[in-house]
């Protein structure tokens, strides 16, 4: 292990009294930062200077105007993470507040009043049982007796549903009956304390809206990448999470290609919570990948033969949040783990876990996260640990004793007021003590040789502060690339650095910008309105993972990157490397090369122009029309899903008031002239209830509802873009007539022979099945369009079918009808065909491979693996 | 409206810097060029208050963009550098000393040179803190410079020496530069940092005038001070030093201690290990060993033949003298829990002996005397050299069976 000749000047200085900048937009570029002699061991010959940035670098060139999806998007919908409209309050105060360069305000009622809606019984339980005989809902009179006893809510509830109408008017008054009645039950009637409830909403709020600011949950990243040991082999394993919550694990062997491919064979495991994280490393020549959630950590053994399933080995359950997971490098089954109450542990597979550091207060200055990180070094028994404010080393041997600071948020780095550590990584498949440490503003190499001093310093200029990152060594004489990954902007930075034993750390060539995904966006087909919105909510999501590959091909490289989104996308993008010599005559003979590449807004080179590399690109359009046909399919199972709750028209009005004549009265024409008054002045009408029963209804909504004779039908389809579905529908419409005419015929035959005995009632069921599982066979099923299986969801589209009453399925109620034991499952059999139909979706390819890993408590010692 | 006009030409300043950043990130440097001209626009009503306003952020890209494009001449810099030099007088310093360092790298030293001369007689009222620095750095690269001329004129005049020709001016002229180098770089190596060039240089022009005291001095204050960053080098420089002018054993070793204290991954652990084995003292030897076993601690020796092959010659040493097992023992005792899959698995036992013959016998000489005969690595390696008939192997077996593991 060399350390270079000669380092570049600096200057280091002790202290906290920081510079203020604050992100700076351009502070990345020009400067070549320091220079060194380049040769120092020949005095004679000409002088010649290296600088700290700058030099050419190697040149990657991205092979297609965007990322490529790499797998058929999930099916299972995904569940639309939180946004700030959710909890933010918005209307008319809000806008004020806006004005005002006010600070944002947390719809705290909103919340207080979605518990209420959302858990009655725990809200107002026992008292709700208890009152619920004197409070009377109904729209008829009182009797007299009863008043004694009885108040009538109705009024309230018109009350309360007006207002809500009317929320957001800024002349809105209070009704005074609810005030009374506020004020007369607010300290009784509910289950909770009330003040307690708004402490624990409002701080929870406070939670959700720091998360919103910044949410390091998904640090590292989900998605690793593990290349079998030789080098030669295309092939790989990619390891993703997935499902809906994102709570099950995926192995999927991966062919590089032109474009790579992923194999059909897949390993899914399920687990108990959503994946944070997925990290991996080479040890002894086997693969261990460790799956961090919030509060459960997993460790599997991939061996390195490929297509050699995955075994899990262990689970950790955890107290609070686990924020890091890293695997060893050096020792198999060796990781780190980092807790949100500040521990820090090595866990060993053989010999469990082994607390090295618990200290909820950061190192160096106090700073409010709990965010904690830990990764391996050289020595495979000295581990990181970092908090926001710097990193430490510490010997798991005597972890109170030895450790030293490795690198601080200070003048020794040259940081700026503010600055904090977001994600730290070992370098150490680059040089064996390096470690990269990003903040929001810059990114440092250290040197555990020499701490406190960063090696290299680059403002990286990026967005948002960038949680992944992933290192390709680069081999005797190459630069190292570092890809740098924002999670909610989705940017990805190309980094090249080299040195760091024969000569000085050095970043060369220019930072380089790679697709995001959510750049696709621009280069595909015109998309409906609607669709172009769920399409770019969709691609737009955070990203949640970063992976590389090399793939060498004789004499030819490529890098590919992979990107996860949150919805568990992943797509993938290669940059092809171009040899020097070829590249300087590449702009010999076509100058500026990279400028002419450039798109037009609104072109889209990836489907239109013609291609430089025919083969590719067609792939990649085929790619994409494949992805885009399975996502639309997705979009007719979920219709509106995302749109916010409107109020109908009905809850305005109660029946009574809709009910009365309709004809215009004085009463409607004064209300008219009030309006065009108050329309005139621009202001509000303000004494309205006096004639509010007098109003006459509007005309019912036009819904597109069945009913409608068939070129409306197709037109609406066609206006809502799934025309080609409808017309799917259409015909197996008339494969559903006839199997609904075959099942009312076997039912009437069944009712006939039903009595007859009970063998038969066994045969008829039976071959009523086969018959039907017939006839869906023949139902036109669209081929498999690509060899990957992918689970796919059975049940989450809301299904319009009748479904049986699960009521009178239960065992219970068919008991009491008289139904013997071994006959109530051939009936509820037979009830749930009648009811669904025969179109059952086919099983999930995914239960085959599928296993439940987490609850493998038999496999260690609950007690002894608890983290505090 | 005029507050309207401000806002709207904030936003299109903004839009226009994004596309500028846009092109650049994709290398198209000819767009992010002409995106540049747009922006300069900016300059007219630069009403911001950050700390980087356009003027700087326009000397960035622009400078930037001249590194990179294919066509940019060094005359075009030179003259876009001077402009911008006189774009902002907080600036001032930091562009002429990045103007040098363009230079230098592109092999022009004399133009570096009077560049920064030309800043060095720079003035401009009171000097922040920054600008100190930054004044001291572009004075100590310029006494680097004279450092570098010295040393040209020293060869030709050492040269000409030879020819029994003496050559007053020429010498008087080299003298002249050592003095100019000397402040400057005196200057600088007093503050804290990492100066290691500057440092070697001053180090280099002492001795030359053989004011070895003061260079001894420099150096252990290079090296010792608190205040200074732990530098390895600076430790190695002073070895070196002592090295050179013949010093005694004891004070290198004393100094390679506080190294090995410091850094124990330290590639000259491996001439501190041989020197201290060579030591006559009990405490000497062991405490080689100690440095050895520390260094093969470390992933980076984990496949250093070097390393091995004098860790396994102590070892060796010591079971075949039958003294001092007990510091083998020792050593062991803190590693056993993890060296046999670090060093001595079977899948490493595999790779070594493909990749490299030598380093496995050694490694297997070492895990047969630490493990006994029975671990896989010995076993492996043991087992692969017999098939192959190397005798070294054959050796090595019988006396890992011969000597019992530790």
């Amino acid at each position: 292990m060399e350390f270079p000749a000669a380092l570049f000047p600096s200057y280091f200085g002790a202290g906290s009294h920081l510079e203020e900048r604050g992100p700076a937009p351009a502070a990345g570029w020009g400067e070549h930062g320091q220079v060194l002699e380049a040769s120092p061991g020949r005095r004679q010959a000409e002088m010649a200077f290296m600088p700290r940035r700058g030099g050419m670098g190697e040149s990657w060139k991205p092979a297609d105007a965007a990322a490529v999806p790499l797998l058929p998007p999930s099916a299972s919908s995904w569940i639309p993470s939180l946004v700030p409209q959710d909890i933010l309050y918005h209307g008319v105060l809000h806008r004020k507040l806006q004005a005002g360069k006010s600070r944002v305000t947390l719809d705290f009622t909103k919340q207080l009043g979605h518990f209420f809606v959302d858990h009655p019984e725990d809200a107002f339980g026992s008292l709700g049982q208890l009152l619920h005989q004197n409070f009377y809902l109904g729209d008829s009179k009182l009797r007299r007796q009863a008043r004694d006893s009885t108040i009538r809510m109705t009024a309230l509830v018109e009350e309360i549903n007006r207002l809500k109408a009317r929320r957001g008017c800024p002349r809105q008054r209070l009704v005074p009956r609810l005030r009374w009645f506020s004020h007369l039950c607010r300290d009784w009637l509910f289950e909770v304390p009330l003040g307690l409830l708004a402490d624990c909403v409002h701080k929870e709020l406070l939670v959700q809206w720091a998360g919103l600011l910044f949410d390091d949950s998904p640090t590292g990243g989900a998605l690793a990448w593990l290349s079998p040991e030789d080098v030669g082999a295309q092939m790989g394993c990619l390891v993703y999470p997935g499902g809906q919550a994102m709570n099950h694990l995926y192995f999927q062997d991966v062919v590089l290609e032109e474009l790579p491919r992923a194999r059909p064979s897949l390993t899914q495991f399920e687990l108990n919570g959503r994946i944070r994280q997925v990290a991996a490393a080479q040890a002894d020549g086997e693969d261990f990948v460790g799956v961090r959630s919030d509060y459960h950590c997993g460790v599997w053994r991939v061996p390195s033969r490929m297509s050699a399933a995955p075994t899990p080995l262990q689970v950790i359950h955890t107290n609070v949040p686990a924020s890091c997971l890293t695997v060893s490098p050096h020792l198999p089954g060796e990781l780190a783990i980092c807790t949100q109450s500040g521990a820090v542990y090595l866990w060993s597979i053989e010999t469990g876990l082994q607390r090295l550091r618990h200290d909820p207060q950061t190192m160096f200055f106090r700073d409010h996260s709990p965010w904690r990180w830990s990764d391996f070094t050289a020595h495979p028994r000295v581990l990181s640990c970092a908090d926001r404010t710097g990193m430490q080393c510490l010997d798991a041997r005597a972890p109170e004793r030895c450790h030293f600071d490795l690198f601080k948020v200070g003048e020794e780095a040259g940081c700026q007021q503010g600055e904090r550590v977001v994600l730290p990584m070992y370098l150490g498949r680059a040089h064996p003590s390096q470690h990269l440490i990003t903040t929001q503003f810059s990114v440092y190499v250290v040197d555990e040789r020499l701490p406190m001093v960063p090696m290299l310093k680059w403002p990286h200029m990026m967005k948002a502060p960038p949680l992944l990152a992933h290192l390709t060594p680069g081999g005797a004489g190459r630069s190292h690339k570092v890809v740098l990954g924002a999670s909610l902007t989705q940017e990805l930075l190309l980094l090249q650095y080299q040195g760091g034993s024969q000569s000085a750390c050095q970043l060369v060539g220019p930072p380089q910008k790679l697709h995001s995904i959510a750049g696709c966006l621009q280069h595909l087909p015109t998309q409906l309105p609607h669709h172009h919105h769920l399409l770019q909510q969709r691609l737009c999501a955070p990203a949640a993972g970063l992976a590389t590959a090399l793939q060498k091909n004789g004499s030819h490289e490529s890098l590919l990157v992979f990107q996860l989104s949150e919805t568990g996308d992943v797509f993938c993008q290669r940059l092809i490397h171009e040899a020097v010599l070829t590249h300087e005559a590449a702009q010999s003979h076509a100058p500026t090369s990279g400028d002419e590449a450039v798109a037009a807004p609104g072109s889209s080179p990836l489907f239109e122009t013609p291609a430089h590399s025919p083969l590719g690109l067609g792939n990649a359009v085929l790619r994409y029309h494949r992805w885009l046909k399975e996502l639309s399919k997705g979009w007719g199972e979920h219709p509106r899903h995302n749109w916010p709750p409107t109020f109908s028209q009905k809850r305005l009005f109660t029946r009574k008031e809709l009910e009365t004549p309709m004809g215009p009265s004085t009463l409607h024409q004064q209300a008219r002239q009030w309006l065009r008054h108050a329309m005139w002045e621009g202001g509000c009408i303000q004494c309205w209830d006096t004639s509010a029963s007098k109003f006459c209804p509007l005309p019912p909504t036009m819904e597109p509802t069945a009913g409608l004779d068939s070129l409306s039908a197709r037109l609406t389809a066609s206006w809502t873009g799934d025309w080609c579905q409808w017309w799917e529908e259409r015909s197996s419409f008339n494969m559903a007539q006839r199997q609904r005419a075959l099942r009312e015929r076997r039912r009437r035959q069944k009712r006939v022979r039903g009595r007859c005995s009970l063998s038969a009632s066994f045969t008829s069921s039976l071959t009523y099945q086969s018959e039907l599982s017939e006839l869906s066979d023949t139902a036109p099923l669209p081929p498999p369009l690509s060899p990957t299986v992918l689970p796919r969801e059975a049940g989450s589209s809301p299904q319009p079918s009748p479904v049986p009453d699960e009521a009178l399925l239960s065992s219970q109620s068919l008991r009491c009808r008289g139904i013997p034991k071994e006959r109530r499952k051939t009936l509820r059999d037979y009830l749930s065909v009648c009811a669904d139909g025969p179109l059952e979706p086919q099983e999930p390819l995914e239960s085959q491979a599928s296993q439940a890993c987490i609850p493998l408590a038999q496999s260690l010692s609950l007690s002894q693996a608890l983290l505090s | 409206s005029s507050h309207e006009h401000r806002l709207n030409f904030k936003k299109s300043k903004e839009v226009c810097l994004n596309y500028v950043q846009d092109a650049m990130l994709q290398k198209q440097w000819k767009r992010a060029a002409e995106f540049l001209t747009f922006y300069i626009e900016s300059l007219e009503k630069d009403f911001s208050r950050e700390c980087i306003g356009p003027s700087e952020m326009i000397w960035r890209i622009g400078t930037e963009i001249l590194y990179r494009h294919s066509h940019s001449s060094m005359k075009e810099f030179s003259s876009f550098i001077e402009q911008m030099k006189t774009l902002g007088v907080k600036r001032y310093l930091k562009v002429c000393l990045e103007h040098a360092f363009h230079l230098l790298c592109n092999g022009l030293i004399d133009e570096a040179y009077q560049n920064l001369s030309l800043a060095e007689s720079w003035q401009f009222g009171e000097q922040t803190a920054i600008q100190d620095k930054e004044m001291k750095l572009i004075q100590a690269y310029r006494g680097l410079l004279d450092y570098y001329s010295w040393s040209k004129q020293k060869n030709i005049l050492l040269e000409h020496g030879l020819d029994g020709f003496e050559d007053l001016p020429a010498e008087q002229e080299m003298h002249h530069c050592f003095r100019k180098a000397a402040v400057n770089l005196k200057e600088i190596i007093k503050i804290p940092g990492v100066w290691d060039l500057f440092v070697k240089c001053y180090v280099d022009l002492l001795e030359f005038y053989g004011d070895r005291n003061e260079a001894h001095q420099v150096l252990s204050e290079y090296a010792y001070n608190s205040k200074f960053p732990a530098n390895p080098n600076a430790h190695v420089y002073l070895y070196q030093f002592l090295k050179r002018h013949g010093e005694s054993k004891k004070s290198l070793i004393s100094v390679l201690k506080i190294l090995h204290d410091i850094v124990p991954s330290h590639e000259l652990m491996i001439d501190f290990n041989t020197m201290l084995q060579k030591s006559k003292k009990r405490k000497k030897r062991r405490l080689g060993l100690e440095v050895i076993f520390a260094a093969l601690d470390y992933a980076g020796w984990k496949e250093n033949v070097k390393a091995w092959n004098c860790m396994a010659r102590q070892v060796k040493q010591i079971v075949i003298s039958k003294k001092h097992l007990d510091w083998i023992k020792q050593e062991w005792n803190s590693r056993k829990d993890w060296w046999p899959a670090f060093h001595f698995s079977r899948y490493l036992a595999k790779r070594n002996w493909q990749g490299n013959e030598s380093l496995s016998y050694e490694k297997a000489l070492v895990a047969g005397i630490l493990l006994g005969k029975d671990s896989k690595y010995f076993k492996y390696v043991s087992h692969q050299g017999c098939k192959a008939q190397v005798k070294r192997f054959r050796i090595l077996k019988k006396f890992v069976n011969k000597h019992n593991p530790v």
